[in-house]
């Protein structure tokens, strides 16, 4: 396969961005996973569609709306009333997915090139988004696996809580570059590194 | 403002887009009757107080909601996925546009 | 050591010096000083000139309430205007000036204004700015003509022009429980919240917590309360439940329990960190507002009330007890409540002389007589200052007595040497957020006060924002605001005990002393704006009764102060002068913000573009081959790509005679597209566009089109079926995100039971078209797994193939009437594809064209766009009549046949030939006789252009009656630009309205 083109380009400067004292306040990057997908179920079916992501992935999806568990390869979680982001660091997971969501239970749609995945790490994780967001990032409010969608200004966000302190968001590939070039900014207060 | 979104929790209001008076029914789409479809497009009543009304939630999970606001103190008593609203649930049942 | 600094005691860090700048002059001072400490300290008495009259101003509070002490701070070229001295934490460096003076604050030429004090009364603008009621000066022209000078006499400081290179940002934050302000009462709130394991904020406007009780001096079970403080904050800051911030000013109470405050986080620091912002603008979601925001002192009316050296009392005390300054060595204080004894006993032991305490009420309680007596100097009873004398500073004040019942001056006028006076004329509540939250306040006659409303369920009080003055009674407050809100008293929070003595928290109600021939100094209640008692009598007069009318005809409480120590007095006027108690003439209600706030922390992170750039996966290649780009929305497309020396529609035509010629390039990313899956994806199809879906095969794409529900044109595009219940529709660029909310409105709203899911997949897909009679020699060349022969991709067909190893989509459709394919791949393989299609396009010298050219070759093929479908007009205006399906209802069919259109007037869409070889203007109108007059207009210009085709200007336009003008000719005229032309009316069908090219 030809590999992706990150929509990043010249905005992606790897190294300590703003405040040098200490350890970097959160550390930006983008994971650039083979296959971001969204797997959605017609009112009804939202149980079929989440067995189907289990058996294609072997994540389990919590009840509730906003639920959502990850690995170091794959991550799963709500983004609207049945409909879920399931990401796999191997290409080609639409397909692995169609088969377990037939027509009538629902609709897989491949985003793996349309949104762009964006990690930030560190202690200032919660402190940086919160410049950007107007959701609760605290953690019991945001639990581990836990996936948000929201917006900043033009720019909608699906976020996933992979860690305590680690968030991974997918955006629109077209404003990713707007975006990064933003939350770098946003990061340098506490010292922000790219890798 | 903030709305209570049945998926998402409170929003700040800037997530969200007013997509009108939900008190309003769309004629059968087969009708000709144009008072009918004149009064879906354009009548509104510019209520003061409790008021029924469409809003998305486009910066987030997209779903239309009804929100019953009061439009003198903006206090929100009720949000509710418009598909399971009654006018949403009388079409279910009936008739193909 | 500077002349007022007192030996010892205050805050201050005096082991350190600052140095600083004023009006170019250096001054020293400590860690801990404001601007207006810092400069009292050093003597300084004379802070400004005032508003109108140019009165010399010092400074009379200590806090955000200062009216006079205006100033503005310059950063570099950057200036800061209308800063209140006592806000501005000196810090090394600070150069700060004063305002609204020529040429200096000792010699300024405004102060003439003092002699025309009858033109400057109230309502003067509306007096005075008016002309003749005819001939060249009529109305306010000759005023407008003057605005420039008067406006640089009038009013505060200047804005600079230098860019603010400052960084703001803005905070989102989350809590349980917000308590503004970290007095007594605000502190005990937030010890009960934190310690019963709520998420707390603790905001308050100074650089330090405490309140009053970091320099009041009191004991709190025998220790002072200072340490207290200081115990309690590092206790606070040590639970990771608690988020403390100081010098952040919570200035608005919106919807929902929303709140916005400023955090000033770098102007007190030398050396900012990097990244670091100066403002930080937080909106604040709180579960429970504890407002603890305390109390203004007010000054009281009287004649010559506003020289520099007059203060409130309670900031005289704190400058002496806070800053080790004293602002006079000898003062009068007069009062009409106990609270300004302990301000004179504060100033009496930080070293300055009492030489008297003028009271207006005849009795005191046993409290304030003490604290008399420790101040020292003669107690004056029933007594009143009657006028004050001195230029630049405070020299004397005359007494007189005075009958509180009433409110008369009689007997002969006392003169007491004094450079200072401390005044108290009671306590305003600061109810301004609990206003903003919406209920009214009332009036408490005991108090003689605006107390805050009735508490709702978002906020409660604390302290003396309900009026309670001592510090026993703010900690009891602080601890029932949290109780309340799960109805038990948290045992986790001991409180210690006050040693303040009882005083008397009533004041006399006397708001002004009036010189009784009407002639004495004059008498100011809103210093900041210049209004005088008198000007609120005369508003009274004049008819101006109501208190929104008397506070916008006079501007009483519309400075940047907002009247903080104005407003009361200013009704308590109006209320005598109509006989009416100040209940009953009622108050204004307070809306944000409550102190200035810079705008820079407002726009935060969205500065300079506020949008952000949506990039197509080509960006960087449109850029690297010279191209202009051009912002349409978000997007950036390019608009030519020129060569040296090309003008724009010279590259324009260059690149469209090569699309005609041989074959372009062109980047189409841009287009909207929504995924379109489910079972009913084909009957939803068929019910939001005008024609048919259903009937479309698998493979194919077709042209829809889109009304509103009112039956006028919404947007047009094309819509591919992938599979039996998979389409890929596209949108235009423009109308991508309003399609898409239409949609989902239908089917949330309208339509819940159709079984479809919408998907934008806009960013999912990189598209390039290319176009001219050799596009399928270029494909051929490149694609892989496909043939793209007539046979296997014939007109509207679509293919699944491979080019430069990466996945492709190819739709043979033309939007500019050649033979032409819109190649759709990954985005994130994009740039590969396009290399390997312009690769392929060597030989036949393919060239990339931008939105001009696109523009040229669909307007000369008469398609469509936003400009045509601008919301106005229908589908038979366009002449897409043949679109609309008959065999079904669909959005817009109920209302598309009303009577208004399909009237045979309307404006209707027809082609344009320029006849005098000159350009055609977009917007010009289209008029039937030769004059140029836009009376004969029966129409308008929507798109323009230079065809190459056809070797003219052309045009498409809305003209009324549309086909049956065609043949005729008309004028074009453009009054604005200066353009009035003769066209020719013509099919807007230019070029090969047979459509053999692209079908060939």
């Amino acid at each position: 396969m030809v590999e992706q083109v990150s929509p990043l380009g010249s905005a992606w400067t790897p190294g300590r961005h703003g405040n040098l004292a200490g350890e970097a306040g959160v550390v930006l990057s983008e994971t650039r996973p083979g296959s971001i997908v969204q797997a959605a179920a017609f009112p009804g079916s939202e149980k079929a569609v989440m067995a189907a992501i289990a058996a294609a992935t072997g994540l389990a999806l919590p009840d509730g709306a906003g639920g959502g568990v990850a690995t170091d390869t794959k991550a799963v979680f709500g983004i609207a009333p049945g409909r879920f982001l399931v990401i796999d660091q191997v290409e080609g997971l639409a397909d692995r997915l169609k088969p377990g969501i037939p027509v009538e239970t629902g609709a897989v749609t491949d985003l793996s090139h349309g949104r762009t995945a964006i990690r930030i790490a560190g202690p200032q994780a919660e402190w940086v988004l919160s410049k950007l967001f107007a959701i609760d990032f605290a953690l019991a409010a945001f639990p581990l696996g836990a996936g948000r969608a929201t917006q900043h200004h033009d720019v909608l966000a699906a976020i996933q809580r992979t860690g305590p302190d680690r968030f991974d968001l997918y955006v629109f590939r077209s404003l990713a570059r707007s975006f990064w070039t933003m939350l770098v900014h946003a990061g340098e207060e506490v010292g922000c590194e790219v890798r | 403002m903030l709305i209570t979104c049945p998926c998402c929790g409170p929003r700040d209001v800037a997530e969200f887009t007013y997509q009108g008076d939900a008190s309003r029914s769309r004629p059968d789409p087969a009708s000709t009757d144009q008072a009918a479809w004149n009064a879906y497009v354009y009548d509104r009543v510019n209520t003061a107080g409790a008021h029924r009304e469409y809003w998305q939630h486009s910066g987030g999970c997209r779903s239309h909601l009804v929100v019953l606001r009061s439009t003198l103190t903006h206090r929100i008593d009720s949000v509710r996925f418009a598909r399971d609203e009654a006018d949403g649930a009388r079409r279910r049942s009936g008739s193909p546009a | 050591m500077s002349p007022r600094r007192t030996a010892s005691g205050g805050r201050i860090d005096r082991s350190r010096s600052i140095s600083f700048r004023f009006d170019g002059k250096r001054y020293a001072g400590h860690p801990g000083d404001t601007l207006a400490s810092a400069l009292l300290a050093n003597g300084v008495s004379l802070f400004a000139r005032s508003f109108k009259y140019h009165r010399p101003r010092g400074v009379i509070a200590a806090g955000v309430d200062e009216p006079n002490a205006l100033v503005t701070v310059l950063r570099g070229e950057v200036r800061e205007p209308n800063l209140p001295a006592t806000q501005v934490e000196i810090v090394d460096g600070l150069v700060a000036e004063s305002q609204n003076r020529f040429p200096s604050l000792e010699r300024d030429v405004g102060a003439l204004n003092q002699l025309g004090g009858r033109l400057f009364s109230a309502g003067f603008y509306y007096k005075t700015f008016m002309g003749p009621v005819a001939g060249p000066l009529k109305g306010t022209r000759f005023w407008m003509a003057c605005e420039a000078v008067i406006r640089r006499a009038a009013g505060l400081g200047r804005a600079g022009h230098a860019p603010d290179t400052a960084r703001y940002e803005k905070m989102n934050a989350f809590c349980d429980v917000l308590v503004v302000g970290g007095g007594p009462a605000g502190l005990a709130a937030a010890l009960a919240a934190a310690r019963s394991g709520r998420r707390v904020v603790l905001a308050d406007l100074d650089p330090a917590f405490g309140g009053a009780l970091k320099w009041s001096g009191e004991l709190l079970d025998g220790e002072p309360a200072a340490g207290w403080v200081a115990e309690t904050i590092s206790a606070l800051a040590a639970m990771d439940n608690v988020r403390l911030l100081p010098r952040t000013t919570v200035w608005g109470y919106y919807d929902g329990n929303t709140l916005a405050a400023l955090e000033r986080v770098g102007d007190h620091l030398r050396d900012p960190g990097k990244g670091a912002p100066r403002h930080r603008h937080w909106v604040i979601r709180a579960g429970h507002v504890v407002l603890a925001t305390g109390a203004f002192e007010r000054p009281m009316v009287f004649p010559g009330n506003d020289r520099p050296g007059v203060m409130l009392a309670s900031a005289a005390g704190r400058y002496a007890a806070e800053y080790g300054v004293l602002p006079a060595e000898r003062f009068v204080v007069f009062a009409n409540n106990d609270s300004a004894y302990a301000a004179a006993a504060r100033l009496r032991e930080a070293g300055a002389t009492v030489a008297a305490i003028v009271d207006v009420r005849p009795d005191v309680s046993a409290g304030a007589r003490a604290l008399a007596a420790r101040a020292g100097g003669e107690l004056l009873l029933g007594h009143a200052v009657a006028d004050t004398s001195g230029g630049r500073r405070l020299t004397g004040v005359a007494l007189r007595r005075f009958d509180a019942a009433t409110k008369t001056l009689s007997g002969e006028p006392r003169r007491i040497e004094a450079d200072g006076l401390a005044v108290s004329g009671g306590w305003s509540p600061a109810i301004h957020l609990a206003s903003q939250a919406g209920a009214k306040a009332r009036w408490d006659e005991t108090l003689q006060a605006f107390l805050p409303p009735q508490p709702d369920a978002g906020w409660s009080g604390a302290g003396a924002f309900l009026g309670h003055a001592s510090t026993t009674a703010a900690f009891a407050d602080g601890l029932a605001a949290v109780a309340a809100l799960d109805g038990s008293l948290s045992d986790a929070v001991d409180l210690p005990a006050s040693d303040a003595p009882d005083l008397d928290a009533a004041p006399a109600p006397v708001f002004e002393i009036r010189a009784a021939d009407g002639r004495g100094s004059k008498a100011f209640v809103d210093f900041q704006h210049d209004v005088t008692a008198e000007d609120v009598r005369l508003a009274h007069r004049e008819g101006f009764v109501s208190v929104e009318h008397l506070k916008r005809y006079t501007t009483l409480g519309m400075a940047t102060d907002q009247g903080k120590t104005s407003n009361v007095a200013g009704l308590a006027i109006m209320a005598d002068a109509r006989g009416m108690a100040i209940d009953d003439v009622g108050t204004t209600r307070f809306r944000p913000p409550f102190a200035p706030v810079s705008i820079g922390a407002l726009a935060a992170e969205r500065f300079g573009e506020l949008k952000p750039d949506r990039l197509t996966p080509l960006h960087d290649w449109h850029v690297e081959q010279g191209a202009t780009m051009y912002a349409a929305g978000l997007w950036h497309r390019p608009m030519i790509y020129g060569h040296p020396g090309e003008t724009v529609e010279q590259a324009c035509v260059r690149e469209a005679r090569a699309v005609r010629d041989s074959v372009g390039i062109v980047d189409v990313s841009t287009l909207g597209k929504i995924m379109v899956q489910g079972p009913d994806a084909a009957a939803f199809l068929d019910r939001v566009y005008t024609n048919l879906f259903s009937t479309l095969p698998v493979g194919k794409a077709r042209y829809g089109l889109m009304l509103r529900e009112d039956g006028f044109a919404f947007d047009d595009g094309t819509t591919w079926r992938l599979a039996e219940t998979e389409f890929l529709m596209t949108t235009t660029t423009a109308n991508a995100g309003r399609v898409m909310q239409h949609l989902e409105y239908m089917l949330d709203v309208v339509w819940p039971d159709l079984k479809v899911i919408l998907t934008s997949v806009t960013d999912e897909w990189a598209g390039a078209a290319i176009s001219g009679p050799k596009a399928r020699a270029v494909l051929s060349a490149c694609v892989a797994g496909t043939a793209v022969d007539n046979d296997a991709l014939p007109f509207m067909g679509i293919v699944h193939g491979a080019i430069g190893g990466a996945p492709v989509m190819i739709c043979r459709l033309s939007f500019s009437g050649e033979l032409a394919y819109e190649v759709y791949c990954g985005a994130g393989h994009g740039s590969q594809v396009w290399d390997a299609l312009m690769a392929a396009g060597q030989p036949f010298g393919i060239v990339p064209y931008g939105l001009e050219a696109l523009g040229t070759l669909r307007i000369e093929k008469g398609h469509v766009t936003g400009a045509e479908i601008d919301g106005r007009t229908t589908a038979r205006d366009l002449h897409l009549s043949w679109m609309l399906s008959k065999k079904k209802p669909f959005v817009g069919s109920a209302m598309m046949d009303r009577e208004g259109l399909v009237a045979e007037d309307r404006l209707q869409l027809v082609g344009l030939v320029s006849l005098d070889g000159q350009a055609l203007n977009g917007g010009a109108h289209v008029v039937e006789h030769g004059d140029r007059t836009l009376s004969g207009s029966i129409g308008h210009v929507t798109s323009v252009c230079f065809s190459p085709a056809l070797g003219k200007y052309i045009a498409l336009a809305l003209v009324r009656g549309g086909k049956t003008r065609h043949g005729s000719r008309a004028f074009i005229s453009d009054p604005l630009r200066g353009r009035f032309g003769p066209v020719a009316i013509v099919s807007h069908h230019f070029f090969d309205p047979e459509g053999s090219r692209m079908h060939g």
